[in-house]
């Protein structure tokens, strides 16, 4: 029965192939179906399988993790597409295995949904997790954060691998104690950073200790509920963290991690936490420190994720925002920058947003400083405009373009640096028209 | 130069999907007017305010472990809210503060939460919790004397019942039950309602409602709110209405 399905599943990806169209998912969708929606369970996966989760950081930490290995000579296999759901892995799973269902590499390193780790990992055998953390995000599609903390701790009740998980995040740590048998639970940590506070500066989860129900007192927070807290009655916080950060210092950007001292490209305290948790897998896996310092210090992005354009001679950052803590994160880089500038904010409602765009209520936009001007564009222009305009700021210096273009050209018509936030199915289009403009030398709408 | 006061209850925690932006919409549309809008916080375990003293109270949703943690906390308060309401207190409650000034909410595993029962309805949570009411949606309300569309978003797993006086129909979306024609509950000085986005948002009429009932609640002559521009929130309604009635 399996190779049955194994063959249908390989023959729906020459198809697909042949039609020249994307089998990222829809494989694993139809096998899905046939196999009595237990898709990864086709397969024999001989070699470890590390998974990576959390809200924010998914497809950043995956990649890093992936090069650790490749750069030690190891043949892996990614989604690097970021098909996160069963579906996903199943469709590259299928890809990758011979006729048998049998899959060769030395590691499989999966990016994986929240809401599908006990899903993927019932079906096959999970040798390490890393979780980085939980926020508010796409609430609408995966009901509420507790249900989807509960998801993955109950995967965590039976585990026995490694766990690796974001000890200042109390969302997170709290999985540490699902399974007090598993002995293979470690943390990582960060010491503040210069805009560290004591007081909460964002709209966020987790006030209390899931154990007791007693506040969760904070040394400092990081950015939004992260930080360096404990529960004063039951101990909840309190742990040996295995690889701690330190020596932060973003304007450079260092930070010395286990004692090692790394110089990433990107220059965000959530970057820091990244790279934390990748060297956290070095660590484990003993890779050879040369090896994990070359992978932390040229990693970048180019998916919109602070992502830099030149419209004519005006330079524009892009950076993706899917909830609160990204735009906020965006909002401070811009703070943190002298001068005046400006920003695109491109918001859509589509079903991979969430179609629930009140989330932009728990940005801080009281905080904006020399923001000479605002477009707003995307499916959900107005709302943002709004959202903005009650923040104080003043609504004559909104624009509202809904088409992409012409907010681009909107954007780039005045001098001086440029923002661009977007939310998750706004950002590819936001490249493209940026990427446009760029080329066409801002030609786009003659 | 009037004065509005409001009390934002549990803002701590009972603060999902940008509920506290109607506070912030509040204060802005006062400000605006020169009307000075205090508003302050209460977390369980605070000291006890005098509920009466306050405009309006102001409660927001939360999600299931945030609200049981504040309802004994919020029993402790029921005599003081209900001699607030009793005095004329505007109550605006949005889904999980809607849900406990019922009888009671019962959730998904069945634990009961007791309401302050300052209302008949009650609320009970289906079995399975991938049945939410989720979306968007658009009620139709007479509240502030002619027809208004109040445009929000909806996501609730509670069905609540027995309500005698809705805020609205629905025109588009669940309310109050999955597929219901009412939504929320309302008086003279409550607006209890499932709508988030935050409700404000689209909304100045409601808005102003609630503004020219705080402001003119103690006064003998009716004072008259200075219009505003809302032009960003009409064309923000505009977009919303007709993609969602105008199919």
């Amino acid at each position: 029965m399996k190779r049955l399905l194994i063959l249908t599943g390989k023959i729906i990806v020459k198809i697909l192939n042949l039609l020249g169209r994307n089998a990222g998912n829809l494989p694993g969708i139809i096998l899905w179906h046939l196999s009595g929606q237990k898709c990864c369970s086709i397969f024999k996966v001989e070699c470890p399988i590390i998974a990576v989760t959390g809200t924010n950081g998914k497809t950043s930490v995956t990649n890093c993790i992936a090069q650790l290995f490749e750069k030690s000579g190891k043949k892996i296999i990614i989604n690097r597409e970021g098909n996160n759901l069963d579906t996903g892995i199943c469709s590259l799973l299928l890809r990758h295995c011979d006729m048998s269902g049998r899959v060769k590499a030395d590691y499989l390193i999966l990016e994986t949904d929240e809401s599908h780790i006990p899903v993927v990992y019932s079906q096959m055998k999970l040798e390490t997790l890393v979780v980085l953390n939980f926020f508010r995000d796409q609430l609408d599609r995966n009901g509420e954060m507790e249900t989807l903390i509960n998801k993955v701790n109950s995967f965590c009740k039976t585990f026995d691998g490694n766990l690796i998980l974001n000890g200042d995040d109390p969302n997170t740590a709290r999985l540490g104690r699902a399974n007090p048998k598993n002995k293979n639970v470690r943390y990582f940590h960060a010491e503040p950073y210069k805009f560290a506070t004591d007081k909460i500066f964002e709209a966020s989860e987790g006030h209390f200790c899931p154990f007791c129900s007693e506040p969760l007192e904070y040394e400092y927070y990081q950015y939004s509920h992260i930080g360096k807290f404990i529960c004063r009655n039951c101990g909840f916080g309190n742990y040996e963290p295995y690889v701690t950060a330190s020596k932060i210092d973003l304007e450079k950007p260092v930070f010395t991690a286990d004692g090692h001292k790394y110089s990433p490209k990107l220059n965000s305290i959530y970057n820091v936490y990244n790279m934390t948790a990748v060297a956290s897998v070095s660590k484990l896996y003993k890779i050879k420190q040369g090896i994990t310092n070359g992978v932390i210090s040229t990693y970048t992005v180019n998916n919109g994720r602070m992502e830099n354009f030149m419209l004519g001679d005006r330079k524009a950052t892009l950076n993706l925002a899917k909830n609160p803590v990204g735009a906020n994160m965006t909002l401070r880089v811009m703070n943190e920058m002298n001068g005046e500038k400006e920003l695109l904010f491109v918001l859509n409602d589509n079903i991979a947003d969430g179609l629930d765009v009140s989330w932009i209520w728990d940005i801080n936009f009281s905080i904006f400083e020399r923001v000479t001007r605002v477009v707003t564009s995307g499916t959900r222009a107005y709302d943002i405009a709004v959202r903005i305009k009650c923040s104080g700021y003043d609504p004559a210096k909104i624009t509202v373009c809904p088409d992409l273009d012409d907010a681009v050209a909107e954007l780039a018509r005045t001098e001086g640096r440029k923002f661009v936030i977007a939310n998750y199915t706004a950002v590819q289009p936001t490249r493209q028209a940026l990427k446009r403009y760029s080329e066409n030398g801002g030609k786009n709408n003659e | 130069m009037s004065k509005i006061k409001i009390l934002h209850m549990y803002a701590d925690m009972l603060d999902l999907y940008g509920d506290s932006g109607n506070m912030e919409i509040l204060k802005y549309r006062c400000k605006k007017r020169n009307i000075e809008c205090i508003i302050e916080k209460y977390s369980a375990g605070d000291n006890m305010p005098y509920f009466p003293e306050y405009d309006m109270i102001y409660i927001g949703g939360g999600a299931d472990l945030e609200q049981q943690h504040i309802s004994a906390d919020l029993i402790k308060c029921r005599d003081g809210i209900r001699k607030a309401y009793k005095n004329g207190t505007f109550l605006f409650l949005i889904c999980g503060g809607y849900q406990l000034m019922g009888k009671y909410y019962r959730d998904a595993d069945g634990n009961e939460i007791k309401g302050l029962g300052l209302f008949d309805y009650f609320t009970i949570a289906p079995s399975s919790r991938k049945k939410r009411c989720i979306g968007n949606i658009v009620i139709r309300t007479e509240i502030t004397g002619k027809p208004v569309k109040v445009v929000g978003f909806e996501n609730h797993g509670g069905q609540t019942q027995g309500v005698k006086n809705p805020f609205g129909s629905v025109l588009y979306g669940n309310g109050n039950c999955s597929k219901s024609s009412a939504e929320g509950y309302f008086e003279k000085n409550v607006i209890a309602t499932y709508l988030h986005g935050p409700m404000l948002a689209k909304n100045p009429e409601i808005s102003d409602y609630m503004i020219s009932y705080c402001i003119n609640r103690k006064s003998d002559n009716l004072i008259k709110l200075a219009k505003l521009d809302d032009k960003l929130e009409k064309d923000c309604r505009k977009v919303m209405i007709e993609r969602l009635l105008n199919k």
